[in-house]
């Protein structure tokens, strides 16, 4: 009923066209609220909510679409179908672009809606909620574009589908993404993308007022909220990859991940550049420009990934409705950099100003440098993602680049960014140049440092020993060491201070985990027989046997595959995976791993093939094929054709028993002809030979099945197989062939990361609650604040 | 000047230096059977698999074997040090990194393309009621 409704009036897509309309009408009274019209504000503000409420809604009518595995729309025919199980079915719902799209535009929506009461209290309203909505603007443009309610007649009209049809079932989900991270991911690092829009929106808003200084401290706690959570769903993903794909890494520089990990890296800098700005008024040029740059980079990895540029040696390979979303997403990123770029020009006379000299060993200092390594890690990936199109560009030959790029550039780098990650904490802020200062920061580095030196000659003895892992290795534990330090001494007077150093000795740990899992892991490829251990890498591997596992899905056939790994003091059975789909009509396994956890290694199965070995050699025949005897060359046999003159009974009653008459040639010329019969229970077609020796040999051959040929059997064919009796066979087991691999230190890789975020979370709440010193000078003196709106630049001369 | 310009002048220098040397060494160009087999150097070749001619992948010597064509219609044996990547069979087209010795590509990786948008067509729609 409900859903007759909505195909007679296209509900979805008349929605996606009402709310683009509301984006643009918010965008405009947000203008004239500017333009100094007051009562234009509350108006803008009820449509930007009503918006926020429409996108929900719009989530929601694709949720049921797919959760009912409505096939009448494209989308939902497109990557579900109904054996999926629910919880599936929700990754569904954002496994295509249109649905990641309608997510990503929620979340900046539902951010929206918060943020709104925070910049209203401050007075900022207006000025940033223009640029906010404006970025609806054009995610709702992409969505009337690309929306998920588009019906399978429209999209298949000229194939001649009429309108009303429903296909019986979907093509369904990649069965890769049969996971719950990679189903969590998604939701999780599009938070983090919506999140970035708040410093964009903060920074122009600031140009606008021309007041440089309150917005930091107001966008600070959304800074840290974006780039805690993008950092986590990074993480996810590098989780899955391990956890899944089974090529034992969780990081391979591919073109997706890195251009998740552009923007992160800018908005872990600005992270710091605000912080410098909130103690000294300084890199005000510098906050506002990386405020700008990190939202426009989550702009230009959406483009790099979503529009195919990068998709293989075509660059221009889509079709018409690709065409026309990837000219949208190239306005969507232009228009941006055009407002962020003309608004900088139009204020440029603000930001020449001289600020304030750092001193070097003052912590602002420390953290511009810290800031300009994390932001020079930032331009080598943007530079090596983007090279094929530089080179496109550019008229040169295309060409793409290694991981190796990659790593060795930032083996030296994340060594220095250690290393100033330790030392900036133990500095002071706003001190200034004095001999004796330098003595008192060594003084409290000499602890840390030690147990670093300690640390790193401990892990030369047990094999690091490569000159740029000792040093990566050594630039970690002195960055753990002084943070954990320092955190240790300030975690029982005041908590909400720990958060830097959480993340700070995170990032430590981090790498620590990198080092260990990418230079020190061991591998070795094995095949199990089935029953018989094996030692591999210093553990006793025994493959069990397999057994299927969600049977009641009928469009999957899954196995796992026991093997029991044996070290000294410990007994595990893992189960890795590998399972057929319709996906891929089941022409081949897809695998997945079997981890053995602990708190040191871990040890890693990736499954490649379970065959069985020491069964008799079998050949399939056509009639007129002549093969040599796979048990005796010298001889050769022909087949003939099916003899069904014996056949005994027949489906009614339980079986047939058809024959197959062959030639053998003996080496001598001579021909015997020889019919075999077997025995086909039906329906099963479980078949029962009845082997017959080859007169004057030790050669038996038997007829094992019957291979139908629907269409003629003349083209039917029949499996023989063979056997010489001289050499007797034992029974046929199944031999389980897997790569073997130790990851030391997986868990530090993870751990890392997680600690990482918590300690930017901690920090949300540091900051969100604090007055800066600035504030608390300004609420001293009320009179102060009034002159200072009046006064156009805020900037301290 | 200031001194955290000049030492970040000095780090965007340095860096963009070792960027610019590995830079040299980690380009892989893309490229046909033709001239691979010219150069004998690591690229890249975007070509199909020959599906008549199989796909074996042998437990023993952890192998998987393959031939593919390329765009230009040549034609070459693949071998990769591993298991069939997953998505093998259903990708529209392969792109595989290695070089070419005595006449076969040595791959060292092998991305399987697979039809991303809309891969469905009108045929598989009518195929999936049945």
């Amino acid at each position: 009923m409900i859903a007759d409704f909505l195909k007679d009036f296209y509900v979805g897509q008349i929605l996606m066209h009402l709310l683009f309309g509301a984006a643009l009408t918010s965008s405009l009274y947000y203008v004239l609220a500017i333009r100094g019209k007051a009562e234009a504000l509350p108006i803008a503000r009820k449509i930007f909510h009503s918006l926020t409420i429409g996108i929900v809604l719009a989530l929601c009518l694709n949720m049921m679409n797919v959760m009912t595995s409505n096939f009448n729309y494209t989308y939902v025919w497109s990557y579900s179908n109904k054996d999926l199980p629910t919880w599936y079915l929700m990754a569904a719902g954002y496994a295509g672009q249109e649905g990641s799209f309608l997510l990503w535009t929620t979340w900046v929506a539902l951010i929206g809606s918060v943020l709104i009461p925070y910049v209203r209290k401050r007075n900022w309203e207006a000025e940033v909620m223009v640029f906010y909505s404006v970025i609806l603007v054009f995610l709702l443009l992409l969505l009337v574009v690309k929306n998920p309610f588009a019906y399978i007649w429209d999209t298949f009209a000229k194939d001649g589908i009429q309108k009303g049809y429903t296909p019986l079932d979907g093509r369904g989900l990649n069965p890769l993404l049969h996971n719950i991270w990679i189903t969590i991911h998604p939701p999780i690092l599009f938070t983090g993308f919506a999140a970035l829009s708040v410093p964009f929106a903060f920074a122009m808003a600031a140009m606008i007022k021309r007041q440089y200084h309150e917005w930091v401290n107001a966008v600070l706690p959304w800074t840290l909220y974006a780039t805690a959570i993008l950092g986590f769903g990074i993480m996810l993903g590098g989780f899955w990859a391990y956890e899944t794909l089974g090529w034992g890494g969780y990081w391979a520089w591919d073109p997706v991940e890195n251009s998740s990990l552009i923007p992160w890296l800018t908005s872990v800098a600005l992270v710091h550049t605000m912080l410098v700005q909130r103690k000294t008024k300084g890199l005000v040029r510098t906050n506002i420009i990386l405020a700008l740059a990190s939202f426009i980079l989550v702009l230009y990895s959406t483009f790099l990934t979503r529009s195919g540029v990068l998709g293989d040696t075509s660059v221009h390979s889509f079709v018409d409705p690709g065409m026309f979303a990837y000219v949208i997403l190239v306005i969507f990123m232009s228009t941006f950099i055009i407002l962020g770029v003309g608004m900088l020009i139009a204020r440029r006379k603000d930001f020449f100003v001289s600020t304030a000299s750092f001193a070097p060993q003052s912590r602002e200092f420390l953290l511009s440098i810290g800031a300009i390594l994390t932001l020079m890690s930032a331009l080598i990936v943007l530079l090596g993602t983007s090279y094929p199109l530089i080179a496109e560009i550019f008229g040169m030959t295309k060409v793409a680049l290694d991981q190796g790029f990659y790593n060795s550039i930032h083996l030296p780098l994340v060594t220095v960014i250690l290393i100033v990650n330790g030392v900036s904490l133990v500095v002071r802020w706003r001190v200034h140049w004095k001999a004796k200062t330098l003595g008192s920061v060594m003084k409290k580095i000499l602890f840390p440092l030690s147990l670093a030196i300690a640390a790193t000659i401990g892990s030369f003895i047990i094999g690091v020993q490569d000159p740029w892992y000792i040093a990566l290795g050594f630039a970690s534990w002195f960055a753990l060491f002084v943070n954990a330090e320092l955190a240790l001494k300030v975690v029982r007077a005041k908590f909400s201070s720990t958060g830097a150093y959480i993340s700070h000795a995170g990032i430590a740990l981090l790498m620590i985990g990198v080092l260990a899992t990418s230079r020190y892991s061991v591998k070795e490829h094995a095949r199990l027989v089935q029953g018989q251990p094996q030692t591999i890498l210093g553990y006793t591997m025994t493959y069990i046997g397999k057994n299927q596992v969600e049977k009641e899905r009928k469009d999957i056939e899954r196995y796992h595959y026991y093997v029991v790994v044996q070290s000294k003091n410990k007994v595990d059975t893992v189960a890795p995976v590998m399972f057929w789909s319709d996906f891929n009509k089941r022409q081949a396994a897809f695998q997945e791993p079997g981890i053995s956890w602990s708190i040191d290694k871990d040890v890693y199965l990736s499954p490649k093939i379970l065959e069985m070995e020491g069964e008799l050699p079998k050949a399939t025949l056509k009639k007129g094929n002549t093969i040599a005897l796979p048990t005796d060359t010298s001889l050769k046999i022909t087949f003939e054709r099916f003899d069904m003159s014996g056949m005994r009974g027949g489906p009614q009653n339980g079986g047939i028993r058809p024959g197959a008459v062959i030639t053998v040639t003996m080496p001598n010329g001579e021909k015997k002809e020889l019919t075999l019969f077997a025995n086909i229970a039906m329906p099963s077609m479980e078949t029962i030979p009845e082997p017959l020796m080859i007169p004057n040999t030790t050669q038996q051959i038997a007829f094992t099945k019957l291979d139908v040929n629907k269409t003629s059997l003349e083209e039917s064919g029949a499996m023989f197989t063979f056997y010489d009796t001289a050499k007797p066979q034992s029974a046929p087991k199944e031999v389980f062939t897997a790569e073997i691999s130790i990851k030391p230190l997986i868990n530090l890789v993870w751990f890392g990361v997680i600690a990482m975020v918590g300690g930017f979370f901690v920090s949300i709440f540091r900051y969100a609650s604090k007055k800066t010193p600035i504030e608390r000078a300004e609420n001293a003196d009320n009179t102060e604040i009034k002159e200072k709106a009046e006064v156009p630049a805020e900037i301290e001369k | 000047m200031k001194l955290r310009y000049i030492i970040g002048s000095v780090i965007v220098l340095i860096f963009g230096v070792i960027a610019f040397i590995s830079l040299e060494g980690s380009k892989i160009e893309y490229t046909n059977i033709a001239s691979a087999k010219e150069s004998g150097r690591k690229v890249q070749v975007k070509g199909v698999w020959i599906k008549e001619k199989g796909a074996d992948y042998n437990s023993k010597t952890n192998e998987f074997s393959f031939s593919m064509r390329d765009e230009q219609n040549n034609e070459t044996k693949v071998i990769y040090q591993g298991a069939r990547p997953n998505n093998f069979e259903i990708a529209e087209s392969i792109v595989v990194k290695g070089r070419i010795e005595n006449g076969t590509l040595q791959a060292s990786d092998i991305l399987t393309k697979c039809p991303s948008k809309y891969e469905g067509n009108a045929e598989q729609l009518t195929n999936s009621s049945k």
